[in-house]
């Protein structure tokens, strides 16, 4: 069931910023062959492309962005890409280090929760107005249905990401099957001289992974400092 | 006294280690509840306002496209081509690595993206040719942060949305200090690579050198759509970024052909999982500067600094090194969000001009990122390196200090940035 969400999520943003690059490079080119068939007075083509209506690209492109942007915001709870000020963090006692983490993570949680609540209370409001979209004449209610979906999504992300924490003692930044993967491709290509190329978003993720597991210093600076015994459980006793 | 309740509240939230975006909104909430009689249901409403502008959608598109660009081959192309016209001096591959760094930025809109795209390639290559590990790192993780001074620009694209300047015109202002930068981190990777005497390559023909344009010139096409389409009015900047995204898939997938089109969902989620994350702060920055506006603080601040006596010339230095500091545990999009808005009013009262102020800023955000303990560049390269990260910050320090001289140079001397713009009329 939780998978299927997860797909869910995954499949829906992907599409919607795929789908809202095309629709604007259709609309602009769209525009320009509009254009061009008058100057070139080719009327037929005039006509047949000015029977297509476009005028709404803009609009419906922005909606698919803010969609996005509220589900993705969710998914970015899960893969860890909201990035913080950690340095005092990781400076602190793991005993309170852990603490202060689960205070932010239901700090995250209960602020989603809260603007999620806020926002079923304002589109039940508008819903009951005729309110439209200007361009695309979409009851505004539907549109504005992104402010509580993806908010209560992601507190729900929020609490999720508390609860493996709170069991196990790990951030989603900290899955280290990631990061081996790529130390692989990089000695590959240190092996053979043949470059391989690397997601950026991978590595971004890569790079705030390492941030985050030991606040800037370097894997040997970390073990000197944080020797392997204190690491587990965290003082949670 | 409010704004030391707001900022207080603010730090020690962010303090916590909780994503930015977070602590803003909750600063917000907290404050407006506590504090005020503002109807607390209207933050819900700002959240969905808030970016629902067309010039802010250029940042996912943006995102895209580099990503696109990083997979299919694109930034092999570049490094060959740059590597074929200075791999013979002085610095070799090094110049090469900042040649291809400043092409690469100039149809990608982020400098980790660069670092990632040039670094990944480049710094095997040149660790098998007997360079130094310390050297190549330095290098790329520093010719990087070009990527966000050459534009396209995201961070220039967040500067203008909060401030609301011209993204146009902030993009132009930003081509010739980029080129002036780029030839500083050349000259001072020449002088180091002399010194140290590393490897040349052998000098290319000019038939190798037209083969190797030949084959980058998909790529190089890509800056003259983003800018020229900008320049003349053919394109809005985020019709030019979706321009570019398009293009840069159609390069990748089926010129190139270099990417599987099976990895295209995977470079489509990644993409929106990065954009995502940027929208959501902007998001909660703009609720942040609602609530600064409503409790009238940049103005407050722009009476007081106006009052105290400090010119132009001190205040530009008080930016550069509060902007500098929180560069230090801050990463760019964050730090503009919450400063520009406070800035920004203070900067015009003091006739600065914006476009200028805003180009500086991103120098400053570029200074940032090679910066620790929060340097994303640092740890990207560190990434590719495997170098720890006070070994990489020790290996960035030749080619932070040029910067930090380029960035003087900038802040008094606006014609530097603002020549091109208002030569080409855009301002």
């Amino acid at each position: 069931m939780l998978k299927v969400l997860d797909h869910l999520e995954e499949w829906l943003i992907a599409f919607l910023i795929g789908a809202a690059t095309l629709l604007i490079f259709v609309a602009v080119v769209h525009r320009y062959s509009l254009d061009m068939s008058a100057d070139w007075g080719l009327d037929g083509l005039y006509d047949w492309l000015f029977a297509f209506d476009l005028s709404w690209a803009q609009e419906l492109c922005i909606y698919m962005f803010v969609w996005m942007a509220k589900f993705g915001a969710a998914y970015g709870v899960r893969t860890g890409i909201h990035v913080g000020v950690d340095v005092l963090l990781n400076n602190l006692r793991e005993g309170i280090r852990s603490k202060v983490v689960l205070f932010g993570l239901l700090a995250g949680a209960f602020f989603t929760g809260v603007v999620g609540t806020f926002g079923v209370n304002f589109v039940w409001h508008i819903a009951h107005t005729d309110t439209i979209s200007p361009d695309l004449e979409v009851p505004v209610w539907i549109v504005y249905l992104a402010i509580p979906l993806g908010s209560y999504l992601m507190c729900f992300r929020f609490l999720q990401v508390t609860w493996s924490f709170w069991k196990t003692g790990e951030l989603p930044q900290h899955e280290h099957a990631h990061v081996e993967g790529l130390d692989e491709e990089i000695e590959e290509a240190m092996e053979t001289g043949e470059p391989e190329d690397v997601l950026t978003g991978e590595t971004v993720e890569l790079a705030e992974e390492r941030e985050h597991l030991h606040g800037g210093l370097s894997e040997k600076e970390w073990k000197e400092r944080h020797p392997p015994a204190g690491r587990d459980k965290g003082g949670r006793k | 006294m409010n704004a030391a309740i707001i900022f207080g509240l603010l730090v020690v939230l962010m303090l916590t280690g909780m994503p930015v975006s977070i602590a803003l909104g909750l600063t917000v909430l907290t404050f407006l509840f506590t504090m005020t009689q503002v109807p607390i249901e209207s933050v819900a409403l700002k959240l969905f306002t808030g970016i629902e502008k067309f010039e802010i959608m250029a940042i996912p598109f943006f995102i895209l496209a580099g990503n696109f660009l990083t997979h299919g081959g694109v930034a092999r192309r570049m490094i060959a081509f740059a590597s074929s016209m200075v791999g013979h001096w002085y610095g070799g591959l090094g110049l090469a690595a900042v040649v291809a760094c400043a092409l690469f930025a100039a149809v990608s809109g982020s400098s980790p993206a660069t670092v990632v795209a040039i670094g990944s390639i480049l710094l095997p290559a040149m660790v098998k040719q007997g360079f130094p590990v310390r050297f190549g790192t330095g290098v790329v993780a520093s010719a990087g942060g070009l990527g966000i001074l050459i534009p396209p620009s995201i961070v220039m694209v967040m500067y203008a949305v909060s401030t609301n300047s011209s993204v146009g015109a902030l993009f132009i202002a930003g081509i010739i200090p980029g080129i002036v930068l780029g030839t500083m981190l050349g000259i001072t990777t020449w002088w180091r690579a002399r010194r140290g005497n590393y490897p040349r390559l052998p000098k290319a023909s000019w038939a190798k050198r037209i083969k190797a344009f030949r084959e980058s010139m998909w790529g190089l096409f890509l800056i003259l759509i983003v800018m020229g389409g900008i320049y003349t009015g053919i394109f809005t900047p985020t019709e030019a970024a979706a321009m570019s995204a398009v293009y840069a898939f159609v390069v990748s997938i089926f010129v190139y052909r270099d990417m599987p089109l099976s990895q295209v969902p995977r470079v489509l989620l990644d993409s929106a999982n990065m954009s995502a994350m940027l929208l959501y702060i902007i998001t909660n920055a703009v609720l942040f500067s609602f609530l600064l506006t409503h409790e009238n603080i940049p103005q407050a601040l722009a009476e007081w600094l106006v009052e105290t006596g400090l010119g132009p010339i001190g205040f530009l230095a008080v930016v550069n090194i509060l902007l500098l500091l929180a560069g230090n545990i801050m990463e760019p999009s964050s730090i503009i969000l919450i400063t520009a808005p406070i800035l920004f009013p203070v900067a015009t009262r003091l006739g600065i001009d914006p476009i200028h102020f805003g180009v500086m800023i991103t120098v400053n955000m570029e200074i940032g990122m090679i910066t620790p303990p929060v340097g994303l560049n640092l740890y990207v390269a560190s990434g590719i390196s495997r170098m720890g990260m006070s070994e990489t910050t020790v290996a960035c320090f030749p080619w932070l200090i040029t910067m930090l001289v380029f960035l003087m140079v900038l802040t008094y001397w606006p014609a530097l940035s603002l020549w091109l713009p208002r030569t080409l009329g855009m301002m």
